[in-house]
């Protein structure tokens, strides 16, 4: 969100920058609305804590609410596996070359980690018992690809935000088939979420995540954990 | 247009929550019952915008008597009702209001289907109404426990708001689940006699995973009020640990004897206080093995 508030910013500063202006009837915050580089839409208002609520509304019924607590669980659960991930591999690769790279990439995490904890404290949303699990398999995945050295670090990154954008994108298409109006804050954020770990992934790839050798069975073996990790956070 | 409905939306739900705070005296109960119920009907998205902490719990003051179940059916109203014309009133609502006529009988009947039978009666109901209840006594125990708890968050509501304004200090942790596990507790003094038998009806089989429900939102929301935000597995341990509290006092306080179960707050005292001193000794030791400092 503060990544789109400084683009929206930008956009108004250049001359002709397209934006449109709106105002909610209920809190009368006005809320921008410009389209940013790449074709994407966002919405960003500077005011977005005086709405009359958070990131997800008020659940009609039970249904709605479990969806919204499982998606939000999920997330919450996926990037604190990745957070742990990028600790191992600073553990291991944080006074090489990578390592200021590894570090950019697991401070973006973090702030993601940051965000979850927010709007599930907000939401009261219960957290996954899995956590600890995660913590310790996310760590052993991150510390054993980097000592395979940079390029299996990178594959690492790769497998995984792919599998992370994956995810999201389901999520995404799950909400927008529901109701896009409903869900538009957290439409967002896992939007600008998604873009930055298709950020990372794309970075692994620059950073020779393929020359690893066994690149292949590396990738599909951790995307293969991944889906089970996701399937198993959900419920849990 | 979305910002029009919605405007139009919370209008109604804000006639509706008018409607149902004035729902107090029960003769008039049925006449708002009604036509609340058929503004909420009328709307779609019923509840009023409640994501901070404040609203989500003005709205459960007004719905003090029912319990959440009640609730979801008025909204989505499945037409089970079969009750007769201009009482909206669905099935689940009936049997909250006889419930609640019951509880009066319990000290007499015991929590059973006879306190059920006479709870009817009171209401103009014929006896044999308790055809309606497959698993009476267990449903009565759950109605009194689901408005003991909704009880409980009004009060714990109103404290956050006092603190809020500025008109009261917030207490430390261990002090406000003091306060919180004996004002719950409390509310069993009445039926304290017979409380031993509901307990063992909770027992039951198929009331398990109701009372293991109710148990969990209980010590969720007391939690929430203490100020617990926490996102890991402290999430658990915290509400594992005041579940064993919760229920190791109610076990002592079914056995008390003493005057104004004195020894019953005794006892809460000095389980809140072993496990705020484990909790002191757990971290002390972490930060001698250095790993208090993660992430």
């Amino acid at each position: 969100m503060q990544r789109a508030a400084n683009t929206a910013l930008h956009g108004c500063a250049q001359a002709g920058g397209p934006a449109v202006f709106s105002r909610c009837f209920i809190c009368r915050v006005t809320v921008m609305t410009l389209r940013v580089g790449g074709g994407r839409s966002v919405t960003a208002s500077p005011w977005q804590s005086s709405r009359a609520y958070g990131v997800i509304p008020p659940p009609r019924d039970p249904e709605e609410k479990e969806m919204l607590h499982r998606i939000l669980r999920v997330d919450h659960a996926g990037e604190y596996g990745a957070n742990r991930i990028y600790a191992g591999q600073m553990a291991v690769l944080g006074r090489t070359r990578t390592g200021p790279l590894i570090q950019e990439m697991w401070d973006q995490e973090k702030k993601h980690l940051e965000k979850f904890n927010e709007i599930l404290a907000e939401n009261r949303v219960r957290p996954t018992a899995l956590l600890p699990l995660w913590n310790i398999a996310g760590f052993v995945l991150g510390a054993s690809t980097a000592v395979l050295g940079k390029e299996g670090a990178m594959a690492c990154t790769v497998a995984v935000e792919e599998s992370i954008s994956e995810h999201y994108n389901s999520q995404i298409r799950a909400l927008m088939e529901k109701d896009p109006e409903r869900y538009i804050e957290l439409l967002n954020i896992i939007k600008e979420f998604r873009d930055d770990e298709m950020d990372h992934h794309d970075t692994g790839l620059e950073h020779d995540a393929e020359t690893l050798p066994g690149y292949w069975l590396l990738k599909n073996a951790i995307q293969l954990g991944c889906k089970a990790a996701i399937y198993v956070s959900q419920r849990i | 247009m979305a910002s029009l409905l919605r405007v139009l939306r919370t209008g109604r739900a804000f006639r509706g929550l008018g409607n149902a705070l004035t729902r107090q005296s029960g003769s008039l109960r049925r006449g708002f019952y009604g036509s609340a119920l058929r503004l909420e009907n009328e709307s779609k998205s019923d509840k009023p915008p409640s994501s901070s902490s404040t609203m989500y719990h003005e709205h459960y003051q007004a719905h003090p008597n029912e319990k959440g179940d009640s609730i979801r059916s008025n909204m989505s109203y499945q037409d089970q009702s079969g009750e007769h014309g201009e009482e909206y009133e669905t099935e689940e609502q009936l049997q909250a209001r006889i419930f609640t006529a019951a509880l009066e009988f319990v000290q007499q009947y015991g929590w059973s289907m006879e306190a059920i039978a006479a709870g009817a009666e009171t209401l103009g109901l014929s006896s044999a109404s308790t055809g309606m209840f497959s698993n009476g006594a267990g449903d009565l125990v759950l109605h009194f426990i689901a408005q003991c708890n909704s009880n409980l968050t009004d009060i714990l509501t109103e404290q956050h708001k006092h603190v809020q304004l500025g008109q009261a200090e917030t207490k430390k942790t261990s002090d406000f689940l003091r306060d919180a596990v004996e004002c719950r507790l409390r509310m069993y003094i009445p039926y304290i006699e017979t409380w031993p038998q509901a307990m063992s009806i909770l027992l039951l089989p198929h009331n398990i995973p109701h009372s293991l429900k109710h148990l969990s939102t209980l010590v969720d929301d007391i939690w929430y009020y203490a100020g617990d935000r926490s996102t890991d597995m402290n999430w658990y341990t915290k509400r594992a640990a005041l579940t064993g509290i919760y229920n190791t006092t109610e076990l002592v306080m079914v056995q008390d004897s003493s005057p104004d179960f004195q020894d019953t707050w005794n006892f809460l005292d000095n389980r809140i206080q072993d496990v705020v001193n484990m909790a002191t000794t757990i971290k002390q030791l972490k930060n001698i093995a250095g790993m208090n400092q993660r992430q």
